[in-house]
């Protein structure tokens, strides 16, 4: 176990190139905040580490619809990002609520991704936002909807010759609704329970408050491009379809509300853990769901 | 007049060597040429060892020493003196360790454990202690699950007649409550350095929060007098009673003494959670006697306690948890059973309070619960049952300098309470009426 | 074997490493810098926090390679007596520090917020915090500290 060999990518060319040639020998190390436990612990002695962390994958693009973040692009910078607050408040949102600060320093988004942990914190506002992601090998690249990305716990459609070089997010409209809540054993530094996002275009429908609004307890009189997203129920992150369905082209009202959390949370597959129990997830899906829809039109 | 210390701001004496980060915790010695240990624990809660080879693991490059139970002098040692260093024939809990191997790194240590053969017959474990006790649960000792106080199986409080109390109460209130288990997370994991010295004495740089009484295990384990062996203590990188019992010197000594080397052990994280010592769980059930105007008249309590496999403070637990379960009320009769009983978990043992923390969270659960049925406000409830000086608790002490009346007045200032005239009158020194 | 490059507190090193050693490995074992302490080895505790060209991260999950040519604050470079850090009087001064074994960590988190955010509220303090577990004090003091030194600062 003393050997194992070390390369520094100077270049995304060398990092593919020596991907390329060592497979699924190779571990891509970016932040090591995944890796290096699973060293410290014993779990994972690995043959090759491909470090490209300073490899030119460090960027956040503002390309007007949509924005490329590098996939080797660390948490706090995509926290600090102005681009990312004023276009992407939701992705925004849900980073201030991933690991803690020393993390969030060296842990990246594309490490996040292809660890494919089924409670992979930057996968729920991606899905919501309908992020695709760019694998590239040395034979050339392609682009991947996340929603197609991830096949089960740790495991993606990524070839081991392939690095996810960028993160693609469509910008959504200005007027969409969203909102997101990840509930852990703690505040900081946790793995989710089950963490949830909603996302829809909305028109129509009462201003906050009137009278209209409270008695017909109709908040929009249509939905669109909706999205229920949720994590850690189901083996890889889940986008919760048949909810999903139910809020597009429909009215918003309370009784919607409680149909969609009910049926989002019809489609998860939870298991027991550490963390909490397969019931409780089960419950928790329903109620994040209700109360992320009841945020937004609150 | 100004006092010296009182209300003054006092600071630490080593707090600018924390802050420089000077502060030498044990880990922090470092000795060039020491040697790293690792452990082979069972993997199973409950078995029967068949068989245990370790000459692979001797020939492992890197390798300097191997033990197991047949190389220890005196292999049985903890408080009730029931622990085995190196487990023998039987395991009673998962990771109880069973042979130890130091080498010159981690790498060879773990390669180590992987290559000792270890044969075990697993049986049948019993983890929940109320299951434990009943007739016929699997047996976690010879002996049987309950740890007997001379020839009673539980330590018993009496005070006064608790029937009789029972028949002049007006009303009587049951409760059950369980306190679960809890692990110190001290922030220093378990670690020990021993060092041979050329004097022919054994120096050990210890975390323990109890280092006298864990110098005679040491000397008595590896069979050496106490004039011998030094231990060096006292920075303790948080103890929270977790380090009352040694986890880490006696396998540290024996195995510097077997080397001539100088040896370090530090338990991961991991192991600490897992396989170290804690606050066992408690199961309390109550039924108090309360007149209609809120006086406790009788208090019968049955506590069980889950003690893991081992004695180690349990027993003492229990007893404190015995002495203190009626509260800080005068009760005037009073019944108390409390039960240490085994499991196959790792042993439990000290942890802030004893077992005076779950007595309190119940009791105080059970006073809430009085004053619902009573439709009595809590504060009031209390305040009338309060220790009043020179009265005598349910272990026959006579109280002085009693204060709960007034630590409550001011409580309740500090809370927001608005209390009533005849709380804010009432005192400690006060005669009960009646 | 690979020779690792680096400054700690000012000085320079040459070591060598292995594909996997982590940055805490490299600080205590082969260049004898004990501030940064060994509490969990997964990234949780935080006692083993250090700057690395001015950004705090978990020496224990941080790759020694990645090091390579950097530069890394542990407590030791923060103050020494006689020219402690405002934050490191203001822990000793405010009873910061029981045990002491969380205290070199807390210390390069908060400076690591300080030297972004002079000015930062009690929840910020607290945010800054949250990779940091401190056992014996309950927080309330650690909190009042680095306020207490924020304040001295402006």
């Amino acid at each position: 176990m003393s050997g194992g060999e070390f390369y520094r990518a100077s270049s995304v060319q060398e990092a593919l190139d020596l991907l390329a040639k060592y497979g699924a020998k190779a571990h891509v190390l970016a932040g090591g905040t995944d890796i290096m436990v699973k060293v410290n612990r014993r779990q994972l002695a690995p043959e090759v580490l491909v470090y490209i962390g300073e490899c030119g994958l460090n960027y956040i693009k503002d390309l007007g619809d949509k924005v490329v973040i590098g996939g080797a692009t660390p948490f706090a910078e995509i926290l600090r990002s102005d681009v990312v607050k004023q276009k992407l408040p939701l992705l925004a949102e849900a980073v201030k609520h991933i690991g803690t600060p020393a993390i969030r320093n060296v842990g990246t988004i594309g490490g996040n991704l292809v660890t494919a942990s089924p409670a992979a914190d930057s996968s729920v506002p991606l899905l919501a936002l309908g992020a695709s992601v760019k694998l590239a090998s040395k034979s050339g690249e392609r682009v991947v909807p996340l929603e197609a990305f991830f096949k089960g716990p740790g495991e993606t459609v990524r070839k081991p010759d392939e690095l996810l070089v960028e993160v693609i997010i469509p910008v959504p409209d200005k007027d969409v609704k969203f909102a997101y809540h990840k509930i852990g054993r703690r505040k900081a530094g946790t793995l989710s329970v089950v963490a949830g996002a909603v996302i829809f275009k909305a028109e129509g429908g009462a201003p906050r408050g009137t009278a209209i609004a409270r008695d017909q307890a109709c908040y929009f009189e249509k939905c669109s491009q909706a999205r229920v997203v949720l994590n850690a129920v189901a083996p890889t992150p889940l986008v919760a379809k048949k909810a999903s369905a139910l809020l597009e082209g429909s009215a918003l009202d309370a009784e919607l509300i409680a149909k969609v959390a009910k049926t989002a949370a019809e489609e998860t597959s939870p298991i027991d853990d550490v963390r909490a129990s397969a019931w409780y997830r089960r419950q928790a899906s329903e109620g994040l769901v209700k109360s992320l829809l009841e945020r937004i039109v609150a | 007049m100004a006092l010296n210390v009182v209300g003054q701001r006092v600071k630490r004496y080593d707090g600018l060597a924390h802050v420089a980060g000077e502060t030498r915790f044990v880990d922090d010695v470092i000795v060039p040429g020491t040697l790293v240990v690792k452990g082979l624990r069972s993997p199973v809660p409950k078995g029967k060892i068949k068989s245990l080879d370790v000459s692979a693991a001797e020939k492992v490059p890197g390798v300097v020493a191997v033990m197991t139970h047949k190389d220890v002098p005196n292999n049985r040692y903890g408080w009730g003196g029931d622990q085995y260093v190196l487990a023998e024939d039987h395991v009673r809990y998962r990771g109880e360790l069973i042979a130890v191997v130091a080498a010159e790194n981690e790498d060879a240590a773990l390669e180590a454990v992987d290559k000792m053969k270890l044969e075990i017959e697993e049986q049948e474990p019993v983890f929940d202690p109320l299951e434990a006790m009943k007739p016929g649960a699997p047996k976690v000792r010879p002996e049987g699950n309950i740890f007997m106080y001379g020839d009673s199986p539980c330590r018993k409080i009496i005070f006064g007649d608790v029937n009789e109390g029972f028949k002049k109460a007006d009303i009587i209130v049951e409760g059950k409550y369980h306190h679960q288990g809890l692990k110190h997370a001290q922030m220093e994991p378990h670690v020990s350095l021993a060092v041979p010295e050329a004097t022919g004495r054994l120096t050990i740089y210890t975390v323990s929060q109890a280092m006298y009484f864990h110098l005679t295990w040491v000397c008595n384990i590896v069979g050496l007098p106490m004039s011998k062996v030094r231990m060096i203590g006292g920075t303790v990188g948080g103890g929270f009673g977790a380090k009352n019992d040694v986890h880490a010197d006696h396998i540290a000594a024996l195995l510097a003494l077997k080397t001539g080397r100088p040896v370090k052990w530090r338990w991961t994280r991991e192991e600490d959670l897992l396989f170290s010592t804690f606050r066992g769980s408690w199961d309390m059930e109550f039924k108090d006697g309360v007149t209609k105007d809120g006086r406790l008249v009788a208090r019968q309590v049955k506590s069980i306690r889950d003690s893991g496999a081992y004695t180690s403070l349990n027993a003492y637990v229990v007893d404190k948890h015995c002495f203190l379960v009626a509260g800080p009320y005068f009760i005037p009769n009073v019944y108390v059973e409390g039960y240490c009983v085994y499991t196959n978990k790792p042993p439990a043992s000290s942890m802030r309070g004893f077992g005076i923390t779950p007595a309190t969270y119940a009791g105080e659960m059970q006073m809430n619960k009085i004053a619902e049925a009573l439709g009595m406000d809590p504060w009031e409830l209390r305040f009338k049952n309060a220790f009043r000086e020179g009265e005598m608790t349910a272990t026959q002490r006579v109280l002085d300098s009693v204060a709960l009346i007034e630590t409550m007045q001011a409580l309740a200032g500090l809370v927001g309470k608005e209390l009533p005239p005849h709380l804010k009158a009432m005192a400690s020194t006060q005669k009960r009426e009646g | 074997m690979y020779t690792l490059e680096l400054k700690v507190n000012g000085r320079a090193y040459k070591v060598e490493v292995k594909a996997t050693t982590t940055l805490l490995q490299v600080l205590r074992e082969k260049l004898g810098i004990t501030g940064p302490k060994v509490g969990c080895e997964t990234g949780d505790c935080g006692a083993c926090s250090v700057l690395v060209n001015g950004k705090l991260v978990k020496a224990c999950i941080t790759n020694a390679l990645t090091v390579h040519g950097k530069e890394v604050l542990t407590v030791e470079g923060l103050g020494r007596p006689g020219a402690f850090h405002p934050l490191q009087l203001a822990f000793h001064e405010h009873y910061a520090a029981q045990c002491g074994f969380c205290t070199p960590g807390m210390l390069m988190a908060a400076k690591a917020l300080l030297d972004e955010n002079p000015k930062p509220t009690r929840d910020e303090v607290k945010e800054a915090l949250s990779g940091n577990l401190c056992r014996c004090t309950g927080y309330v003091k650690i909190v009042d500290a680095i306020m207490a030194a924020a304040g001295e600062k402006a």
